[in-house]
Order: C-alpha cells, then structure tokens, then sequence
C-alpha cells in the first residue's frame, strides 16, 4: 500500500511538471513568452490602419521559423466576455495578413498547429502602427537663401487617425558617403547650402513614424530616393555682386533726387540766365538812358535864362586815373573848337594840349588830372600846364570832352584862378548834360561825336 | 475610474471622434427634405441626460445597430453608422440588452462590405428610417461633446 501510494505521488508529481506549463495561455504579466516551453511563438506584427477604406490590416511573421514539417495557422481573437471570436490570417508567402475594422479593442494573436494547443498573445494594435510610405520627394533650391528645400507626401494626409501624428526621417548623404538623418514633424525640411559641398551630387530619401502620443509603431519603408546637385561656389559672389548693384543703385537713385532738387531751386536765378543770358533790348536801354525831353524843355543858348540852374564853375579839369581808358589822341582837335572859344594864347596852349592830350579821356568837372597822365599828354611841366591859362585850357580840354557847362570859362576878362589846387566840384556827366549839348553837337571830339550822333539818331527816331 | 475615463476620452479623441465626424458628413450629402416637414411618429427620442451621458450614450448606439439591416438605408451609410455604434460600445465597454445586437460588431470586423445585403435607398420618397438614423446620429455626437467636456476636465 505504502509503495502504491509512493509511486502515485511520484506520477502525479510527473505529470504537473510535464504538464503544468504547457500554457494554454502561459502570458507573462506583460503578455510575452519569455520563459515558456520552446512551443511557444515569436513572432513580429504590425498594424496599418486605414489600408483600404475604414479598414486596417495586420500583419505577422515567424521571427524563428517553425519546422516546415508543422503546419501552423495565426488568428487574432476578441475576447467578448464568454465567447472567444477568431478569424484565421491569410498566409502570404512568409507572412500572415488579416484586415478588419475594429481597432478599439484589445484583441489576441493566437497560433494554432497541428500538434500544439493553440497558444496567444494579447495585442494592441495601435501600438504596432507602421505607417504607409512617404512619396514624391522634391528638392527646390532657393537661390536667395541658399538652401535647399526638400519636401514630400504621406498618403495619411488624406486619412483620418494619423493625420499630424506622425514624425518624418529625412536621411541624406554625398555620393557613397555617410547618411545623415534630420527628423520632422513637418512635411518639409531645409538643408543650408553652406553645409553642403559645392557642386557635388547628394541623395535623400524619406520614412515615417507614429510621434508616440497615442498610436506607436515603427518606421515605415524607405521612399523612393532623390538626387540633387549642389551649386558652385559662385553663389556667394553672384550673391555679393547683387548687393554691391543694389548699393549702387540706391546711391544713383538718391543722387538723382538731389540733382534735381538742386536744379529746381537755382532754376530760375542762376541756371536759366546762364544757360539763355537775357540778350539787353538796345532800344529800352536807350530809352533808359536818353530820357525823353520834357515838353517844356528850355533850350536856349541865352545864360540868363538858366539863371534857376546852379552852375558849377569849371576852373580844372580832372581825369580818371584809369588809363587804360584813354584813347589815342585825335590829329584834328582844332577844327572842332568853337571860334569864339580860340584865342591866340588859347591856341598855343590849346594844339600842345590837345596834340597831346586825350580827347577821349574821361574827365570829370572838377578835381585834378593826375600828375602821370598830364605829364604823358602834355609832354611839358606842370606849371605851364597851370600858368594863367589853366581854366580857358581846361575848358578847351572841357570842350574837347564835349560837355561845357557854363559860360564863365570862356570869359577871358575874368582872372583864370591859377591855384592848381583849386578843384572845382565835379559835375558828372548826366543825361541832363548830354541832351544839352547834343543839339550842337559841335564841340566834341571825334570818339564821342560818333557816340552822341548816334544817340541823337536813336533820340530822333523817338 | 480616474484611469477608465482617461483611456475613454483618449480613444475618443483620436479614433472615435473622427469616425462619427465623417458619419455626420456622410448623412448631409443625403437629401433629407422630408425629415424636416415631416414629423415621424413612433420616433423615438434619445436626450443626453445629465449625469447619465453614459447610459445615453449607450442607449444611442444600440439603437443604431438595429439600422444595419435596413436596406431602404445606403449601405455604406449604415455601415459606418454601425462601426460608430460598435466604436461606442467598445470604448464604454458597455453591452446591449439584446445580445444579437452585438453580434453586427463582430460581423463588422472582418465580414467585408461588399457581402453585405444591399438595397436602394429610394429619393423620391421619404425615407422615415433614414430620418430616425440621420437623428440619431446627430444626438449621439452631441452627448460625445457633452461628456468628453466633462471628462477633460
């Protein structure tokens, strides 16, 4: 009896050891298989959702490969409370592929064979989500920046779960070189041509990846590569060159505004006369000068009926200091001077004088010619100059200038003042003085006889 | 529960919310002239009730899964009415009082569309069923708004 029960005890303690931990559902706490019975199943699953329509797809495949004498089948299960709903995948080539609709709930991979019980897994499906792959990947290079814009596609633009919740690799490398990868949740990336190599070939090539906020997963495939050359370093001189063109055409542009700013503000007073000199109207500049006469202009010869008009008295003679002003000396002053003005003494003096002297010379009534020029005219001393004669010859010298004034230079009865000092006040030459004399027009010298006759002229045409 | 309503409002945010978005699209590109000049009798009415919104939600959605054999209705349109109703049920983790109706969940996920009975759904005429579904849809997405806000709270 004792041996009975003994080798009972020894049989059922067999049994639980060969059959205890045969799991119908031998999950770990986390829903692995680490430590069970090599009949246990590794495999490797993902999900994509939205496939097709509302429908997502899972897909399986043995990482160990079972014994191909072992026909194996994968399900994915639903546990709805009593009941456990199963629908078998499709086997395709390695893989195991099923589509459905409920994403939702928590669901079960069970394998099933021929020999072995069925064994399970627990499986999220939105934690294994591998999204579709990126398409249409274009490089743009934008000249002014320098960079180079790489943008692409996700076909979950259009889809509803993983719109904006996926990151995007960006992997690009030089011709067989190293791969460098940038990540974005966007749909597009700049490379900094600076970083680049210039004028070298590069390859880019895009995947994606749910961010991890509610749906996991892994990346997807890589899209379809893209290569692009690099420009030549001539960018930064082209691009140095248009900010030089643009500087300067700023300061032309500044300059223009100045000149014509300038040109509008002296237009009037100083460009335009330069450019066309106002040519002076000789006809009412003549007008200006030879005032017309008044209707009751006196003209008479009689000294007493310009008793009213202050008369300068006349003793000397002075002239300008301006030589250059002089004119060559006349050859024929004699006929000129009026008979009644000749007397013998004159008349010596007189040819001395006026062979010498300057007829044209501009003299004014009163002062004293200088000593230089009388000593060039006259060619004698100073004193024969002065002696006694001084007045009837300054005013021969008065006549031969054309402008006599008054009449007591030419009486001889009176003492001529010899005192050179004497300077009579000056009488400048006027229009009053010219109207006078120019009916006569007797007494003047060649020069200004021309002058006067042809303002007579202009005066008569008026 | 602090945990149950999380994973509630999350699952709604990123799948359900989406689905029942595109279901109420679906039925405005219907023509539905006759649900607002006709009142429909034996319409039954489904309120949101205060702190009940689970209840109400559930009430909803069960009510929808009796339209997916109701072929005067498009059968994509019922087709996606059931998927809101089944998405629903799983996220509130909530059964009907009729077994059979869940059951159209578990048509639902791997049965394809295409063997679904189809049948005309009529334009001339009123379409009272159509009517009671578009309804009940619009009710059940406005009780989804009503109690994610509280439950973001």
């Amino acid at each position: 009896m004792t041996r009975t029960s003994t080798v009972l005890s020894i049989f059922v303690l067999f049994l639980h050891t060969t059959f205890g931990e045969s799991g119908c559902t031998s999950v770990d706490g986390d829903g692995t298989f680490g430590d069970d019975e090599p009949d246990n199943f590794d495999i490797n699953c993902f999900s994509q959702l939205e496939f097709k329509d509302s429908y997502s797809s899972l897909t399986c495949n043995f990482i160990e490969l079972p014994p191909d004498n072992t026909n194996y089948t994968l399900a994915l299960c639903n546990k709805e409370d009593s009941n456990y709903v199963c629908f078998n995948m499709e086997k395709r080539e390695d893989a195991y592929f099923l589509q459905f609709t409920d994403i939702l709930s928590n669901k079960d991979i069970c394998m099933d064979s021929e020999t072995k019980r069925r064994v399970c897994r627990s499986l999220v499906v939105t934690d294994m989500v591998k999204p579709e792959v990126p398409f249409n990947v274009n490089i743009t290079y934008q000249k002014e920046a320098n960079e180079y814009l790489i943008h692409y596609s996700t076909p979950h633009s259009w889809k509803k779960y993983l719109q904006d919740k996926l990151i995007h690799q960006i992997a690009y490398r030089q011709e067989e070189g190293t791969w460098k990868t940038i990540e974005s949740p966007y749909l597009q990336v700049k490379l900094l041509g600076k970083n680049l190599e210039n004028d070298a070939s590069y390859e880019v090539k895009v995947r994606s990846q749910p961010n991890g906020d509610f749906f996991k997963g892994t990346w997807s495939e890589w899209s379809a590569s893209k290569s692009f050359r690099t420009t030549r370093e001539q960018n930064f001189m082209e691009s140095y060159s248009n900010v030089v063109l643009v500087i300067l055409s700023i300061l032309g542009f500044m300059l223009s505004v100045v000149m014509i700013v300038l040109i509008g503000t002296f237009w009037e007073n100083r460009i335009k006369p330069a450019v066309w000199p106002n040519l002076p109207d000789h006809k009412k500049t003549l007008e200006q000068l030879c005032k017309k006469p008044k209707n009751n202009f006196d003209i008479s010869f009689n000294p007493e009926n310009f008793g009213y008009v202050h008369i300068h008295k006349v003793d000397d003679i002075q002239a300008k200091t301006e030589q250059e002003t002089f004119l060559p000396p006349s050859n024929a002053p004699e006929t000129n001077l009026p008979g009644k003005f000749r007397s013998g003494s004159d008349l010596k003096m007189i040819p001395a004088m006026t062979d010498k002297s300057n007829p044209n010379l501009p003299v004014t009534y009163g002062g004293i010619w200088p000593s230089e020029a009388l000593h060039r005219l006259l060619g004698t001393s100073q004193t024969a100059v002065t002696e006694g004669n001084c007045s009837s010859s300054t005013y021969e010298v008065c006549h031969s200038s054309g402008v006599p004034l008054h009449d007591d230079g030419f009486n001889h009865s009176s003492a001529p003042s010899s005192d050179p000092s004497v300077q009579p006040g000056p009488e400048p030459l006027n229009g009053d003085t010219i109207s006078q004399m120019l009916p006569t027009g007797e007494m003047r010298s060649p020069n200004n006889e021309e002058a006067y006759v042809t303002m007579s002229s202009f005066y008569k045409i008026q | 529960m602090g945990n149950k309503t999380t994973e509630i409002r999350v699952k709604y945010e990123n799948i359900l919310s989406y689905d029942i978005n595109e279901l109420v699209n679906m039925s405005a590109e219907y023509r539905d002239r006759c649900c607002k000049n006709k009142k429909h009798e034996n319409t039954k009415m489904f309120f949101c009730n205060d702190t009940q919104e689970i209840e109400s939600l559930q009430s909803m959605a069960c009510n929808m899964l009796r339209f997916f054999h109701k072929q005067k209705i498009s059968k994509d349109f019922r087709w996606k009415a059931a998927l809101v109703s089944c998405g629903t049920l799983q996220v509130l983790q909530c059964k009907c009082e009729r077994h059979k109706k869940e059951k159209v969940c578990t048509q639902l996920n791997t049965h394809n569309k295409e063997d679904t009975e189809t049948g005309e759904q009529s334009k001339k005429k009123c379409n009272q069923e159509f009517c009671e579904l578009k309804e009940n849809t619009s009710s059940l997405r406005s009780c989804w708004n009503k109690f994610e806000k509280i439950i973001s709270r």
